[in-house]
């Protein structure tokens, strides 16, 4: 039992990291209708910059988040604008085509940069935490457990209180009838893109906190990200944090505790599952029916 | 077609700029020798992509060896020396490219012979491309014995198989006091890992441990807490890892979280690297790994630099502090199997230095480098080495060693 | 949200489709068949082969591009196949590498000594039937869902079955099979591998020219309304996408066997599950050619930015951002580029940038 509340602490705390890779990407893809295969390679890039603060000016990485978010904001509102408003109203494998490549240019770029040495954010309380009745609770994984909903809970209050994100709404509901309204379609598409970003360079600072980096470190986060929005539902922030949780959970629950099947078969049962949950409810967990 | 054209001219003024040299070179020495044609070697590696690490280390124990023999003015075929080539085309880590250009090289490239290629899967995809065109290929990064088991004739492995990778650590614990009891083994579920991991529950037994936990995980995982939790909570004295090194740092981060105190930790890849270190700083300290090569191993080499000359190489050559690991020393090993059988058959043709590969027995710095039938290296020894203080040191086999084993590993709460 | 699929493309394609039926250039496309066949009939001895080699024979071809042209048929092949659910019926499938496996495996088992242990030929006969068979199991269910969804199903299902066989040791497990070397066959797996690409665009050729085609067409243009006018959809669906599987595991089939060895990483290899859908979507997605051109020219390009290890990182770079580019200035693929005259024109570049948006 007690083993059994932790794997569920567990998958709950990385679920948050799940979480904060994924809002953005679900924004990219619910407002813009774009697929962004370089979700992940943005992932990479806020954790090297967060790792950048880290070992050159001694900066926590936690303190480093808000630096990140901004740099990213402006790095996504500039690539939304120079390359991928060109495809926005392409066919969906155009879209994937630009940001495959985009994610080629990216990583490789990280790779001359950086090189492929392993980095790593170490902060002095890093494998800290705190215990209860034997349940052991890391603070670095509670505080990016922390930050994900922070950040979910922004992301939620930009969308649905301020004009901006009403804006960011309409345009993801109707286009052309945002554009009759006047609004200013590359603008939102690129503010869009650029709180995306955002989010996805605070997921990167997260993770250069609970594992090393390295510039392909991002491609999985990419498939994990596909998979939290699809489960969650498309479209809204707090059907992803659900989905972000779940897969968590699903994933940690059924590499351990699965009678009978080792942890190899993890990824098996968690896309099955994915693909149950699509073939008997494609909106998603928590989304509302179309 | 314009690259091959100034690669073409490039060449020809290298080889012509050789010439010259060497008839400097041989008109002051040994009158004997002469200079032949360069001989060209083929080396398919992971430049870019997932394993660009490992592939940039493996890299720098060819070139080790490259500086070297050029140095030396060559390999020496029965009295004539050839300068070598080492041409390298990065395989971006995928098995698929690595082929096309396993045989790009040897048949664009005229690459007389190969060195393999960074990781079990593109070894196993470039012995075929080796096997099929009839050229040697020596590799030391591929310790997967499927790709022994098939029969190939022309693939030589110098390292030792995966199923001694840990085989070394559980010897060293049945020495210790208090007896560890019993073992977690948490393997990745490629094929190499895999082979390490049945190896130590097959073998653990026979040394009076008990195997309490054993599971695999997807390769490259990053999330392995669920993993060490299930072990934590069959309190294991060993915990035993074979992956790599991501997946390494993740379960030292993820023991240290959980406070999984386990008396020795060994993990088969990983530790031996700098990189672990500096990840996990002074958490990284009492960890043990298997290793190929240590730069303590000391073995009689009756060519090539002794352990501590290649260690002082290597930190000129690529001028750093870091001593190199082993995925260096056993690609230089690779180069030097080879290079003594092309000097011991006397002959460039690839079928007469394929037997003499057959029937190679050196000892180097890295060790003895003899093959069984299969063509892997089973006749050196595995060391494990312990990080101590932020620094690598030998603690068995004993004869070897530099330090004792620090054991048993104090616990989280007490460092 | 979900909105349908802006229409520039497809009317493209409606605009384009009465030339496809155009009986000349069906007998203009024979004659290209025949006279490519004949001209690697008569090549064949002056290949790198080792017959070749021991006669001394001049060299048109030498085995390092064998392999290459080998690999460039199996992608024609995996992309026109590819075409048949995702350009022509308009179900962009993300899951077709589940077919490459499936075939792959399906042969390397066959043939395996410790396993099925049956010939070459019969374990190629068992290649494409194997992923049709599961297409068709699948394809039931995933074929209900559309756009964005299909898509990630289809991913699901193509990882969920790697993983799968990873897991299981009679299929080779974490080590992989290992098909025996055949020898001296350079040659026959690059004729396989051309006929396989012959077969896939001969049998994209019939489709497009039948009643099925038309019926896959109006699936992709207006689901409902096919169905109204008498489209039995369903039927439609899966047999486009067990068409397709089979085609893909032919291919997969004869990559098991030509490269002699294979493993979870390889048979299910995302790289070859996206790969495929850019060429088609790079040379036009709905096209008869368009998969084909943009199998040859993408994988030529990829094989040749591979190697060239002191400029590894920067051919990758370069790679990508030529993809970029291929995207803003050449939207509607090769074939829609190249197709009228007029296109390929300052003026079009113009305008394709205008319609992008800059």
């Amino acid at each position: 039992m007690q083993l059994f509340v932790q794997q569920v602490v567990l998958g709950l705390l990385i679920g948050g990291v799940y979480v904060a890779v994924a809002i953005g990407f679900s924004l990219v893809w619910g407002i813009l209708n774009i697929v962004n295969l370089a979700h992940g390679a943005l992932v990479i890039v806020g954790a090297y910059l967060t790792w950048l603060l880290f070992a050159r000016a001694r900066i926590d990485p936690f303190a480093a988040l808000p630096i990140v978010a901004v740099a990213l904001f402006a790095f996504g509102y500039a690539l939304q604008r120079a390359l991928i408003n060109r495809v926005i109203r392409a066919p969906l494998f155009f879209t994937l085509l630009l940001t495959f490549g985009v994610n080629l240019v990216i990583v490789n770029a990280l790779l001359v940069i950086f090189k492929s040495d392993f980095r790593s954010v170490t902060p002095s309380y890093s494998g800290s935490g705190f215990g209860v009745a034997g349940v052991q609770v890391p603070y670095i994984r509670l505080g990016a457990l922390g930050v994900a909903v922070a950040v979910a809970a922004g992301v939620g209050g930009l969308l649905n209180r301020t004009r901006t994100g009403a804006a960011i709404q309409a345009v993801g509901a109707d286009r052309e009838a945002a554009r009759l309204v006047g609004i200013d379609l590359r603008h939102v598409y690129a503010l869009t893109f650029a709180v995306a970003a955002a989010c996805a360079g605070v997921a990167g600072g997260l993770i250069s906190t609970i594992q090393a980096i390295t510039p392909t470190a991002g491609e999985p986060y990419t498939l994990q990200a596909f998979v939290v929005v699809v489960l969650g539902g498309l479209g809204r922030v707090g059907a992803t944090v659900v989905g972000g949780l779940v897969f968590g959970l699903v994933e940690t629950l059924g590499q351990t505790m699965v009678p009978g099947l080792g942890a190899g078969w993890a990824n098996a049962i968690a896309f099955a599952i994915l693909v149950l949950v699509l073939i008997v409810r494609p909106q998603g967990l928590m989304g509302r029916v179309a | 077609m314009m690259g091959g054209t100034t690669r073409f001219t490039g060449v020809v003024s290298l080889a012509a700029v050789l010439v010259l040299a060497c008839g400097g070179a041989a008109g002051g020495g040994t009158a004997a020798t002469t200079t032949g044609e360069d001989l060209v070697i083929g080396a398919p590696m992971s430049l870019t992509g997932s394993q660009s690490k490992e592939g940039a280390l493996a890299r720098q124990g060819y070139d080790m060896w490259l500086q070297w023999i050029n140095q030396q003015g060559g390999i020496n075929v029965k009295g004539v020396k050839h300068k070598v080539q080492l041409k390298y085309e990065d395989d971006t880590s995928k098995a698929d490219i690595s082929a096309q250009l396993a045989q790009k090289l040897i048949t664009e490239e005229k690459a007389q012979f190969l060195l393999g290629p960074y990781g079990s899967a593109t070894t196993a995809s470039d012995a075929v491309v080796a096997e099929k065109n009839s050229i040697p290929m020596v590799e030391g990064n591929g310790a997967a014995q499927a790709i022994f088991n098939q029969g190939y004739k022309y693939v030589f492995g110098v390292l030792s198989p995966a199923n001694v990778y840990l085989s070394g650590v559980l010897d060293m614990a049945a020495t210790l006091r208090p007896k560890p009891a019993t073992v977690a083994m948490l393997a990745a579920d490629d094929n190499f890992s895999q082979e390490v991991a049945k190896a130590v529950v097959d073998y653990a037994p026979s040394k009076g441990f008990q195997v309490v936990y054993s599971d695999k995980y997807p390769n490259g995982s990053t999330n392995l807490s669920g993993l060490v939790a299930n072990a934590k909570a069959r309190n294991p004295d060993i915990v035993l890892n074979s992956g790599h090194l991501q997946e390494a740092i993740a379960i030292h981060k993820a023991a240290k979280d959980l406070k999984l105190d386990a008396k020795l930790s060994a993990y088969s890849v990983g530790p031996s690297t700098p990189d672990f270190i500096v990840a996990l700083g002074k958490d990284a300290n009492y960890v043990f790994d298997g290793s190929q090569w240590t730069p303590q191993v000391k073995s009689t080499a009756s060519f090539y630099l002794s352990s501590q000359d290649y260690v002082a190489a290597y930190k000129k050559q690529f001028n750093t502090q870091d001593d190199p690991d082993y995925h260096v020393a056993e690609s230089t090993a690779a180069c030097l199997a080879l290079q003594k059988a092309i000097e011991n058959s006397g002959s460039l043709k690839p079928d007469k230095v394929r037997d003499a590969l057959a029937a190679l027995n050196v000892s180097t710095f890295f060790g003895q480098i003899r093959f069984d039938s299969r063509g892997i290296n089973t006749f050196k020894p595995m060391v494990v080495e312990q990080i101590q203080d932020g620094k690598h040191h030998t603690v068995w086999p004993a004869n070897v060693a530099d330090a004792t084993p620090q054991y048993p590993t104090p616990s989280w709460s007490g460092r | 949200m979900s909105a349908a699929m802006p229409p520039p493309s497809s009317e493209t394609i409606l605009v384009e489709r009465p030339r496809l039926l155009d009986r000349r250039r069906l007998r203009r496309l024979l004659v290209l068949l025949l006279v490519l066949g004949a001209v690697l009939v008569l090549l064949a001895p002056l290949t790198a082969t080792d017959q070749a080699d021991s006669l001394g024979a001049p060299q048109l071809v030498d085995r390092s591009q064998i392999r290459i042209l080998t690999t460039v048929a199996m992608f024609v092949v995996m992309a026109s196949a590819w075409n048949l659910v995702g350009g022509l019926t308009g179900y962009s499938s993300f899951g077709n590498v589940a077919f490459f496996g499936l075939g792959a495996y399906t042969c390397a088992v066959a043939v395996d000594a410790h396993r099925l242990h049956l010939p070459m030929a019969a374990a190629i006969a068992l290649a494409p039937l194997v992923p049709a068979a599961f297409a068709a199991l699948v394809g039931l269910p995933l074929l209900r869902l559309r756009g964005h969804y299909f898509a990630i199903a289809t991913l699901g299902t193509a990882v969920a079955v790697g993983e799968v066989v990873k897991n299981v040791d009679y299929l080779g497990g974490a080590t992989g099979l290992f098909p025996p070397i055949l020898h001296r066959a350079d040659l026959l797996f690059l004729y396989l591998m051309v006929g396989a690409a012959l077969l896939a665009v001969l049998v994209s050729r019939l489709i497009l020219r039948s009643r099925f085609g038309y019926g896959l067409i109006a699936i992709r243009e207006n689901e409902e309304a096919a169905g109204v006018i008498g489209v039995n959809t369903t039927m439609y669906k899966v047999g486009a996408f067990a068409v397709a599987a089979a085609l893909t595991g032919l291919a997969g089939g004869l990559f098991a066997l030509w490269n002699s060895f294979i493993n979870q990483e390889l048979g299910f290899s995302l790289d070859f599950n996206i790969q495929m859908i850019l060429m088609a979507v790079l040379g036009g997605a709905g096209t008869l050619f368009g998969p084909v051109l943009g199998a040859i020219v993408l994988e030529l390009l990829i094989q040749n930015l591979a190697g060239r290890s002191d400029v590894a990182v920067y051919a990758q770079i370069g790679l990508g951002l030529l993809l970029a580019v291929t995207v803003i200035f050449v939207p509607r693929g090769i074939v829609a580029f190249f197709g009228g005259g007029s296109r390929l024109s300052v003026a079009h570049l113009r305008r394709s940038l205008r319609e992008t948006g800059v």
